[in-house]
């Protein structure tokens, strides 16, 4: 496992535990980060903010599936699983009830400088819609 | 697969070259007999398959991709790359299916493809497009 490899399960790992402190320090100044819906973000506190209240809103977690890199550049497969904790009619993916679950399987590039990101990108390739049982 | 990573990058562009000029039987060469194919506009099974649906596609688009970014694993066992797609329609095509394109209507994509590779083939292609959605460039 590369040293670029090393860092990222370090970073999911961060996510994963809501540990937004640590999450910031991934990430460089000027990071842009594109999520799979088109959703632009730019800069440390617009990334912790988004996701802060994403996981306000959902319990969600990220499986790292495959990752590997070369250069400058990473590159992941992700499994994502939310699960809705309220009624969320303004989520971002699309609305969602209490107990909906929503799962999400993405490609997604990551650069890097030194130790820190500074452009990622993330692109869907399979969405999974799955209404809570009694929904 | 012992490529270096330059000579796995200089491997895989090979194939886009080989899919660029319409050499069918080069760039077939990159796909196992059972390949499984998640594209965007086709959902196939198997070397003949896909080459089919690209001939299919050939007969009414002029198609070039670009290698944007390319990250290959080690011990060669799969590629992510980001490709830009310019299609070109020669011909009406109303029922092509990422959308209705008239002749001479330009259009342009970005897609993240990770191929999964056994034995200097892909037995696995699958794409997922960035944003922002295919433009028209005209």
């Amino acid at each position: 496992m590369t040293a670029a490899e090393r860092r990222f399960r370090d970073y999911m790992h961060a996510f994963n535990a809501s540990d937004w402190e640590a999450l910031r320090r991934f990430y460089a100044a000027d990071i842009e980060l594109v999520i799979g819906n088109g959703t632009t973000l730019r800069g440390r506190d617009a990334i912790v903010d988004f996701y802060r209240d994403i996981k306000s809103r959902t319990s969600r977690t990220i499986e790292i599936v495959d990752c590997f890199s070369e250069g400058n550049m990473l590159a992941a497969e992700l499994k994502s699983e939310f699960v809705a904790l309220i009624d969320a009619p303004d989520f971002p993916t699309r609305p969602l009830q209490r107990g909906d679950r929503y799962y999400i399987n993405s490609f997604a590039l990551y650069e890097f400088r030194g130790s820190e990101y500074h452009r990622i990108r993330a692109a869907v390739f399979r969405r999974e819609f799955r209404p809570r049982a009694d929904g | 697969m012992n490529f270096g990573s330059q000579a796995f990058r200089g491997w895989f562009e090979a194939y886009l070259a080989a899919f660029n000029r319409g050499d069918f039987d080069g760039f077939g060469a990159y796909y196992a007999d059972d390949v499984i194919f998640h594209g965007q506009a086709a959902q196939l099974r198997g070397r003949n398959a896909v080459l089919d649906f690209y001939r299919t596609v050939r007969d009414r688009l002029d198609e070039q991709v670009e290698l944007v970014s390319f990250v290959g694993a080690s011990g060669g066992r799969r590629i992510a790359a980001e490709l830009r797609t310019t299609v070109l329609a020669r011909h009406d095509w109303l029922e092509m299916p990422t959308g209705a394109m008239r002749a001479g209507d330009k259009r342009q994509s970005v897609n993240i493809v990770f191929y999964d590779l056994h034995e200097h083939q892909f037995t696995r292609v699958r794409s997922a497009r960035l944003w922002p959605q295919p433009r028209t460039l005209r």
